[in-house]
């Protein structure tokens, strides 16, 4: 009885009609990896958005170097040299001269430490952590920034330092903004250029579809990487529009967004003047006509729907190869320039580096690799869902 | 079939004119030309030096009058010196371009050698358990950028468990005849090889995968087991054969990517190709032989296209060039 109400309940429910997203959404959420690529992705890019917030609860900062702590293994302390506390806390002392001067005067008044009054700070800062803790305790009010400094001189790395002691964990968040974001910024400029490119060839077809397939095809035949180096080397100065994004330090950023849309866009437009091309002569297009729809209808309620599932899977997939692309060029020495990280730009100096700590290599390789299997499992996972003839109801 | 070659060969000619007149642009827009390295060299360098260098070298004329000037100076032969090492590019080119040819070779050797026994027999024992630890690692695979792997494989292979070396060519100073010398080379080429295979034996198990189960959907093969034939020759001489002409084109388009991971790979390994010869050339500023390799080696994947298209014919006798 039980099993029948079961049936029946599902009869119902397949008979009644579904919107087409929830179909796609029911069909891709049963691709297990998909599902996790998107987890993923999305942690990934929560960790972009707050990477300010993460540095600020931290205290890590990603452009702050350290002689003293270079090439530190993962979930070690790092302590600066004490050359650099001296300099940093006469410059607090003259910053904040009367709050330094009562400070200094309530240490030695209490006995806590036995040397001059104009010493005793320095004194603090060069003690090791724990016993400077100890004595600050006793004092009642101690300044937050001379806090602040103290507690900057001794840093715990979770992933370990870089060849010249920056803090690896924040640098691959940072470094997860700018990789994530020029792969999807890229990505979705090339898609537009591809879609453009595409419906001008399919839907006028002559001399104006050979004209721009043959361009298409002889972009696609080159050797991608080489054909990037070349432009990539360019020194942005010398070209005329460009030459006003120097200085801003976004021009690499730039640079490498304008290079990836520059070679990615093809297959974007080959795919959707096939769709046109072949939707065009389609019996739905030709009831449409006949009922009598204008064309901006057409395009829009009939062939967009049609294009935009392939497109976003082959967006998706888009996504992973930019992120290769940028990664490759910033490996090269050629794309993302420090002191801004990017996980490529992370690798720079792999070949040198890996002598000294392999981690530096593993952790920005661990996150390209990541990111780029769970876009394109994500892209996969959306094929078989909008693929009308993998849909199972 | 000769008008679709001919056609096919300007069109090449063509592509290849119009790279190499925007790559020359290109190379005028890079920081550091000739006279400003000069001038960085010797502070005591006068203007009324520089002025003259600079009409000595060109430079005061406009790119395509420098252009036309180098294409003139390339087909009388001469491929120009070049700054950093010293000699004439021509004598530096052809090594490089065998070291590449013998790397890119390989490396799609061995990954078709590798991929197509693993795609027919997923393809024979579709929804196994193997099957899904293939198609697993083959999406790894081709997610996995090169370089990224042959970094991983030089921490192991050469500083972890120092067995083979981490970069270069051939051991210098050695005795690099006969036997020893292939062997010896043979040893740097193992990690590149491995590193510059990996992406495309990733795809190329997914093509014959998937290639192979169309075939074997067909009619003709069921035709063929109805009639009593062996398994053996079903597989391999009904379906296996037309599975293979989609999988042909797709090794041919793979050259290209070939090329281009092989570019980086030698980066990282050290090791003396023509990629790393573009790469070393631009980053140096020897325009020279920035400009000559370059050309030569996108006109050798241009070329290599071509004869893969037209091999295609012969594979697929249902396909005429018209």
């Amino acid at each position: 009885m039980n099993q029948q109400t079961q049936d029946q309940q599902n009869i119902q429910s397949m008979e009644q009609a579904q919107p087409l997203w929830k179909m796609i959404l029911t069909q891709f959420s049963e691709h297990k990896m998909a599902v996790a690529g998107v987890v993923i992705i999305l942690f990934f890019i929560l960790m972009a958005l707050f990477a300010d917030l993460i540095s600020y609860a931290s205290g890590l900062h990603p452009h702050r170097q350290n002689v003293s702590g270079r090439y530190l293994l993962p979930f070690t302390y790092s302590e600066v040299g004490s050359s650099e506390k001296e300099t940093a806390v006469e410059n607090w002392i003259n910053q904040n001269t009367e709050v330094a001067a009562q400070l200094q005067a309530e240490i030695v008044g209490k006995n806590l430490l036995s040397v001059s009054e104009e010493d005793a700070l320095y004194e603090l800062a060069l003690m090791p952590k724990e016993e400077g803790q100890e004595i600050l305790k006793q004092i009642e009010t101690v300044p937050s920034s001379f806090n602040q400094m103290l507690s900057d001189f001794k840093k715990f790395h979770p992933f370990g330092t870089d060849e010249v002691g920056r803090d690896v964990f924040i640098r691959l968040i940072y470094g997860a903004r700018v990789s994530i974001g020029v792969g999807i910024l890229s990505t979705v400029v090339a898609a537009l250029i591809g879609l453009l490119i595409g419906s001008l060839a399919g839907f006028y077809g002559g001399w104006i579809d050979s004209l721009l397939m043959r361009l298409t095809d002889a972009l696609l035949s080159l050797p991608l990487i080489p054909v990037m180096i070349v432009i990539a080397a360019v020194d942005l100065q010398k070209v005329p529009v460009l030459a006003d994004f120097v200085g801003s330090g976004y021009e690499s950023i730039i640079k490498m967004v304008l290079i990836i849309c520059l070679f990615s866009w093809m297959t974007v437009a080959r795919l959707v003047r096939g769709s046109i091309l072949s939707l065009k002569e389609r019996e739905f297009i030709l009831a449409a006509r006949t009922l009598g729809c204008q064309d901006h209808t057409i395009i829009f309620r009939h062939l967009f729907p049609n294009v935009v599932g392939p497109m976003l899977v082959s967006l998706t997939l888009g996504v992973g190869s930019s992120i290769i692309f940028e990664a490759a060029l910033s490996f090269l020495g050629l794309g993302i320039m420090p002191p801004m990280a990017s996980w490529g730009n992370m690798l720079t100096n792999a070949q040198e580096v890996i002598y000294k700590n392999v981690w530096l290599t593993i952790l920005p390789g661990l996150m390209i690799l990541l990111t780029v299997v769970s876009f394109n499992f994500m892209g996969d996972g959306l094929q078989s869902a909008v693929d009308p003839k993998s849909i199972k109801r | 079939m000769a008008t679709y070659i001919l056609r096919r060969l300007i069109q090449t000619l063509g592509v290849v004119i119009l790279l190499s007149y925007v790559c020359f642009y290109l190379m005028t827009l890079m920081p550091g030309d000739p006279v400003e390295l000069m001038i960085s060299s010797n502070p005591k360098i006068t203007s009324e030096d520089v002025a003259r260098l600079r009409s000595l070298y060109g430079l005061d004329q406009p790119a395509y009058k420098r252009y036309l000037n180098w294409v003139s100076q390339i087909s009388s032969g001469d491929l120009g010196h070049s700054r950093t090492y010293r000699v004439p590019v021509s004598e530096l080119l052809g090594p490089r371009l065998w070291n590449t040819f013998y790397l890119s070779m390989l490396a799609l050797t061995f990954s078709i050698l590798v991929a197509l026994p693993i795609g027919v027999y997923t393809a024979l024992n579709p929804g196994s358990r193997m099957d899904s630890i293939v198609s697993m690692l083959t999406f790894f695979g081709i997610s996995m950028p090169s370089f990224l792997l042959a970094l991983i494989l030089i921490i192991i292979f050469a500083v972890q468990l120092n067995w083979l070396p981490a970069g270069g060519t051939e051991t210098i100073g050695a005795d690099n005849t006969g036997l020893a010398g292939i062997l010896d080379r043979a040893k740097y080429l193992i990690l590149p090889v491995l590193s510059l295979s990996l992406q495309s034996i990733g795809s190329f198990v997914r093509y014959a995968r998937g290639s192979m189960l169309d075939v074997l959907r067909q009619d003709y093969v069921r035709t063929a087991k109805a009639k009593g034939l062996s398994y053996h020759v079903v597989i391999w001489k009904h379906a296996f054969r037309n599975a293979l002409i989609p999988i042909i084109t797709i090794i041919a388009l793979s050259l290209s990517s070939v090329f281009s991971g092989a570019l980086l790979t030698e980066t990282v390994f050290a090791y003396q190709g023509v990629g790393k010869l573009v790469y070393d050339s631009i980053m140096g500023n020897d325009f020279n032989v920035a400009m000559v390799s370059f050309i030569i080696s996108v006109s050798m994947v241009l070329l290599m296209n071509l004869i893969a298209d037209i091999l295609y014919g012969f594979v697929d006798p249902r396909i005429s060039y018209q």
